[in-house]
């Protein structure tokens, strides 16, 4: 019981770091709000499966594949939607509601909702330290854990990554320094939906697949963007896996309780807050960026 | 000329914030711009850098608010006033802000590599931040220290050293000595008195008029968006009126 709690504590926790981290990308570069990121998740996995399913693709390629094409969506609706209102706040959060909502509905009308499934990339299990663990667990974490280094070696150690950061603190300073803010946005925006679209591949073979699948991630997203501090991308990583273990300890600890994890998880968040309501990691917010 | 500034206008909504306003600076000289709070020196150097274009953009955007930017600004020959902020860093007219403003939670060293984003050339950026350490050998002790957490002083020194990372020509510094204790505002001028015999032209805004007037080859005395007086320190201050009603000296 113990290692199914930490494995699947530490997939949910990749699946959650993964989204939130893009999340807060976005929301410190140009605080935007963006409600339709779970859906870009979604639409990678509908990707996925329509990739091998339907047109016969091997995985690694349709998985690719979707994720590219995911990220070309993701910049599009970007250009049309977001970037002629991104200064107004209220507006984006609204704008991007919608957004989520008509993906929904185009996998509805698309895929008359039924729940779908792929067949997992890696089949058997290896013994480790004395317990079963499934290749396809096992695969699914490296991915996870490598897409997640491979994040914070862009952001922490490369010319991009710097003027990603420092937009994100102060985008007037930033453009004083010759970077070209909207540049440094519309580079967030890809890695923001890059790292959404890997989640999505990551979860194709572990879950069905169904038109109001980003929802349930989209709250526990939110919940660990709040709980780890808005904006905070190590926040992000660290509430992820906090919120993460818990759903995974209630929903095998607690005999019957898988119902129960959401709110136990959310019910960790609201106490956090109560004593720290900045977020672990959240940096009070200054007036000047 | 290095820098010409004719007929410069700023109005935000109905305020005008500048009114005609015309400069010069020449390349080698240090040129001072006073005047007290509120006169307009920041906004001054915000319109000839591109911010206020910058701020125009985002304003009317947000809040529909209207901002009108009128007059030439000519940049080593060329005009500038349109140019967008990120690419007249480009051509070497760097703005050093007000209040310093480090990116607060990176290290110095990283403040310092954004200084130095438009160089793309390793040996350069290595021998620039050389350079920099040289001249404030506090930033080469604090360089793993995130900068939030250095003193006023420390963090003036690593604004000015985060604009000497990437070929200035003309260094536009912005109120250096403002908020800091006396020992430091004087070491605060050594250093501007040492990065100009390296060459570098400098715009120095400043309050703290005696101190400026020794240091600068001219100066403009800025009052309510206009230049009222211009000249050698020691001509402003022989000016009766200028001293008593602008300078308050
Ligand atoms: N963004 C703005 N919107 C409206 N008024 C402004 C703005 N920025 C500056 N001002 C006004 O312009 C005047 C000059 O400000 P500033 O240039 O900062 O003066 P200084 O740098 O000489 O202290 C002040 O009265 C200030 O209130
Ligand atoms: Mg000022």
């Amino acid at each position: 019981m113990i290692q199914d709690i930490i494995i699947n504590g530490l997939i949910n926790g990749s699946i959650y770091a993964l989204l939130a981290i893009g999340f807060s990308l976005i929301f410190g570069v140009a605080r935007l709000v963006n409600i339709a990121h779970t859906a870009f998740y979604m639409a990678c996995a509908y990707l996925i499966h329509v990739g091998f399913s339907y047109w016969g693709l091997s995985m690694p390629l349709a998985i690719v594949l979707s994720i590219g094409l995911t990220t070309i969506i993701g910049l599009i609706c970007y250009r049309l939607f977001i970037k002629p209102i991104r200064e107004y706040e209220a507006a984006v959060l609204i704008a991007t509601i919608a957004l989520g909502m008509v993906f929904q509905e185009v996998m509805l009308i698309a895929f008359k909702g039924h729940m779908m499934g792929v067949p997992p990339v890696a089949t058997g299990f290896v013994i480790v330290g004395g317990v079963k663990v499934a290749n396809q667990h096992l695969l699914v974490l490296g991915v996870a854990v490598l897409t997640l280094l491979a994040t914070w070696f862009l952001l922490m150690k490369t010319r991009v990554g710097l003027a990603i950061r420092c937009t994100a603190q102060d985008s007037e300073i930033a453009n004083l320094m010759g970077m070209n803010v909207d540049r440094e946005i519309m580079i967030a925006v890809i890695v923001s939906v890059v790292l959404a679209g890997v989640a999505g591949a990551i979860v194709v073979p572990l879950r069905v697949i169904d038109p109001h699948m980003w929802l349930p991630p989209l709250i526990m997203m939110l919940a660990v963007v709040v709980l780890g501090g808005l904006g905070s991308v190590k926040g992000s990583f660290v509430a992820s896996y906090i919120l993460g273990f818990t759903e995974a300890a209630v929903a095998i600890g607690v005999p019957m309780g898988s119902f129960l994890k959401g709110s136990v998880a959310l019910s960790i968040m609201i106490i956090v807050l109560l004593i720290r309501p900045e977020g672990l990691f959240g940096i009070a917010f200054e007036e000047e960026r | 000329m290095l820098l010409t500034v004719t007929g410069l206008t700023v109005v935000y909504d109905r305020a005008m914030i500048i009114n005609d306003l015309s400069m010069k600076v020449d390349a080698g000289e240090l040129v001072s711009l006073v005047g007290p709070n509120g006169a307009g020196k920041s906004t001054t150097l915000r319109a000839i850098t591109g911010l206020v274009a910058w701020e125009k953009e985002v304003l009317r955007k947000t809040t529909g608010g209207d901002v009108t930017l009128k007059g030439a600004v000519v940049f080593d020959g060329e005009r500038i006033e349109n140019v967008p902020a990120h690419k007249i860093v480009k051509k070497g007219l760097i703005h050093c802000p007000e209040r310093r403003r480090p990116f607060r939670e990176l290290t110095v060293l990283e403040n310092l590599m954004a200084g130095a984003y438009l160089l793309k050339d390793k040996t350069e950026i290595q021998s620039n931040l050389e350079k920099v350490y040289r001249l404030f050998p506090v930033l080469h002790s604090r360089a793993g220290q995130v900068s939030g957490t250095l003193s006023g002083g420390e963090q003036q020194m690593l604004a000015i050293g985060r604009s000497l990372m990437f070929r200035p020509r003309l260094l536009c510094i912005d109120e250096p000595s403002t908020g800091l204790a006396p020992i430091m505002r004087s070491e605060v001028f050594n250093k501007i008195e040492e990065i100009r015999g390296l060459g570098i032209t400098v715009l120095l805004i400043e309050q703290e008029v005696s101190t400026v007037f020794k240091m600068a080859s001219r100066n403009y005395v800025l009052s309510s968006g206009k230049i009222i007086a211009e000249g050698p320190g020691a001509d402003l201050l022989a000016d009766e009126v200028i001293r008593k009603t602008y300078l308050g000296l």
